[in-house]
């Protein structure tokens, strides 16, 4: 079928529909200028604090230009779209500032922290005097890994276990078991940690240690982790199952040798996620482990500091030095999500 | 490998095997979530069997008496207030980047943008704690007192406290950043399935951008957008870390007076006083879990049954 986009079009590029006259472009130019000259002059003139300014003079000024200039150029039926331009990159602008702005106090103050050492280096010697030339959270990052991946390896088998239950099955609870699974992906954090709380620490099973930590993080990863599998194994033509059976292979052998393979970057894109959901998950640590000086590549027994606990035992001691250290492990946790990131896009350009 | 011919029980057995891996995996998940509601209950059951109903209509957190007092209501409102203060500001927010993305961005920005904003929605909320506390508060404190200021008339933005700090506005600021890229990345995708034909329809019938949006692309992509907002209220009710540095704890049911520091939050009660408590305190703690997770798996049950629905509608 030919979709619009494979239509043929004309030569060269030519898209004359979009050919904007000299005057209509430097009406638009004055539209956008005039108002912030305007603003910025109010504002110098009349000392208006900023947020006002931007709100209540900015933004009525530009609307009323932008009519101006769309009334001028596409006559009345341009005044609508001039506002929904106004207001969607205001709105854009804004949250780009902010979300601009988390990402570069982070990269900004942890690289002024960061250092190799610290990258490496327990926080056994660090005092609220230490100098940010000593210690770091290298314990706190084999921490993380060894929480999460602990969780991995029990969530990965369990949700994919679970998708194939769904995709490849004719179980009669199919409907219920996906509600309930898409209905877990809004247990709160720390409802998770306090459930394990509930059934180990509580009755004296365990004190706190990392695998209670894994048991809390497997509750927020399952979801994630089932309904991208599910998404992924739905994906799999259906032809390729029924060539696989119609051959004689048994259901099991039909999924592990077609099936399985032809998902395969799919499901790890899948488990990726999950691990990006919980690396940096903090509540239910703070209910089931204790921060710890010292490396600990023990997570069934004894105190275990992870990324996230450690950056919050740092901003509730409240120092400077301290607060040095928070940032540098936040810009630590930033770039392991970024790579996770990274991973996945790169296996999602792979096909 | 040296195959050998299998006969039918050999292989009705594996895949009975097979089916009954995958379904112990299913019925183990189902059973989770109902594990979850029936430990907390089990261990807070002397709470709400000593405090009857008014551990959710009263206000006072008294651990000092014997039996102790806890009511939580301060803390419902406080954490159902922070929501609607964060969804204030995030779904606007949100719907405008999401539309700029798709339909104004130049490609490149756009896909850029994509990816930024899907890993911005796997940003750990401690991180997002950590800028609101050193970066946020001072700016927004400084906005809630030109609020009070210039606004103070209306009831909302009355502030008598003198204090700009701690308030649920602070909170929910913080809680707006943490979900505006949740719900901008969920409203990019089901804008970007919306059918590019009946756009290109649209226009081509003389349809201006903003009628396009308002008759085409809004009334397609509306059920999943609102999806996407139940996902960042789901998150909301639920957030911690990124609210427990910026938000004061005090047990004063505050009902909307969003600038004052009265109020406070579940999940930050529960971080807060899990430390040192007794025993009948920390089963009042769970007993406020309990309550939380009702609360937000009613919200997520919604955001299900919601986009399931609509996913139905797009498939037919």
């Amino acid at each position: 079928m030919a979709t619009l986009e494979s239509l043929p079009r004309p030569n060269g590029g030519v898209t004359p529909w979009k050919v904007r006259s000299r005057s209509v472009s430097i009406i638009i130019v004055l539209a956008s200028a005039i108002p912030a000259a305007i603003t910025f002059g109010i504002q110098k003139a009349l000392q208006v604090p900023g947020p006002i300014a931007l709100l209540l003079i900015f933004l009525p000024i530009q609307l009323v230009s932008s009519w101006i200039a769309a009334a001028a150029t596409r006559g009345r039926r341009g005044i609508a779209d001039a506002s929904l331009n106004v207001v969607v990159l205001f709105a854009t602008t804004f949250v780009s500032i902010m979300l601009g702005s988390v990402l570069y106090s982070v990269i900004n103050w942890g690289l002024k922290a960061i250092s190799p050492h610290f990258i490496y280096q327990n926080n056994v010697y660090v005092t609220t005097t230490t100098s940010l030339d000593y210690g770091g959270a290298g314990h706190a990052l084999l921490g993380s890994f060894l929480v999460v991946g602990l969780a991995t390896v029990v969530a990965v088998p369990l949700g994919i276990a679970v998708a194939v239950y769904l995709t490849e099955t004719r179980g009669r609870f199919r409907s219920p078991v996906r509600f309930f699974a898409q209905a877990m992906s809004g247990l709160p954090s720390i409802v998770s940690g306090l459930f394990i709380y509930a059934v180990f620490m509580a009755s004296g099973i365990s004190r706190p240690a990392g695998w209670l930590a894994s048991a809390a993080l497997v509750l927020l990863m399952l979801p994630t982790i089932i309904r991208m599998s599910e998404e992924v194994l739905k994906l799999v033509p259906g032809d390729l199952r029924s060539a696989a059976l119609a051959l004689g292979a048994p259901q099991r052998r039909a999924f592990f040798l077609v099936i399985f393979p032809a998902a395969k970057t799919g499901l790890i894109t899948a488990i990726l996620l999950g691990l990006a959901r919980v690396v940096g998950e903090t509540a239910p640590l703070l209910v089931t482990t204790r921060v710890n000086a010292n490396t600990n590549v023990n997570p069934f027994s004894g105190d275990i500091s992870t990324l996230p606990t450690y950056i919050f035992s740092y901003l509730t001691a409240g120092f400077d030095t301290g607060n040095a250290r928070a940032w540098a492990a936040a810009l630590m946790l930033l770039s392991v999500v970024a790579m996770i990131f990274a991973a996945t896009r790169m296996l999602s350009n792979q096909k | 490998m040296k195959r050998t011919p299998m006969n039918t029980r050999q292989v009705a057995k594996g895949d009975r095997a097979f089916f009954g891996i995958s379904s112990a995996a299913s019925f183990f998940t189902l059973a989770l979530v109902f594990l979850v509601l029936i430990f907390l209950s089990f261990r807070s059951w002397t709470t709400f069997a000593e405090q009857g109903i008014k551990f959710v209509t009263g206000s006072t957190w008294d651990n000092t008496t014997n039996p102790g007092t806890f009511q939580i209501l301060p803390m419902i409102v406080g954490t159902v207030l922070i929501s609607m203060v964060g969804l204030a500001i995030a779904v606007p927010a949100s719907v405008s980047v999401a539309y700029f993305i798709e339909y104004m961005a130049p490609p490149r920005i756009s896909k850029i943008a994509t990816s930024l904003i899907d890993l911005l929605a796997a940003l750990p909320s401690v991180v997002i704690g950590l800028w609101g506390m050193m970066v946020l508060v001072p700016q927004a404190s400084e906005w809630s007192g030109l609020l009070t200021q210039h606004l103070g008339f209306i009831p909302f933005f009355r502030n008598t406290s003198g204090n700009t700090l701690g308030s649920p506005f602070m909170a929910g600021w913080t809680v707006a950043i943490m979900i505006i890229p949740i719900i901008t990345s969920v409203s990019r995708e089901v804008m970007s399935r919306v059918d590019k034909e009946l756009i290109s329809a649209s226009t081509a019938l003389g349809g201006t951008n903003f009628s396009t949006m308002r008759r085409v692309v809004i009334p397609t992509a509306k059920s999943g957008i609102l999806g996407g907002i139940l996902l960042g209220l789901g998150r909301a009710l639920g957030e911690t870390v990124a609210i427990f540095f910026v938000l004061n704890l005090i047990f004063d049911t505050n009902w909307y007076h969003i600038l004052e520091p009265r109020g406070g939050s579940i999940p930050s009660l529960i971080v807060a006083k899990f430390g040192e408590t007794t025993p009948s305190e920390l089963s009042a703690l769970m007993a406020a879990g309990v309550v939380l997770f009702i609360v937000t798996l009613i919200v997520n049950m919604i955001a299900t049954s919601i986009v399931q629905r609509s996913e139905k509608r797009m498939a037919s």
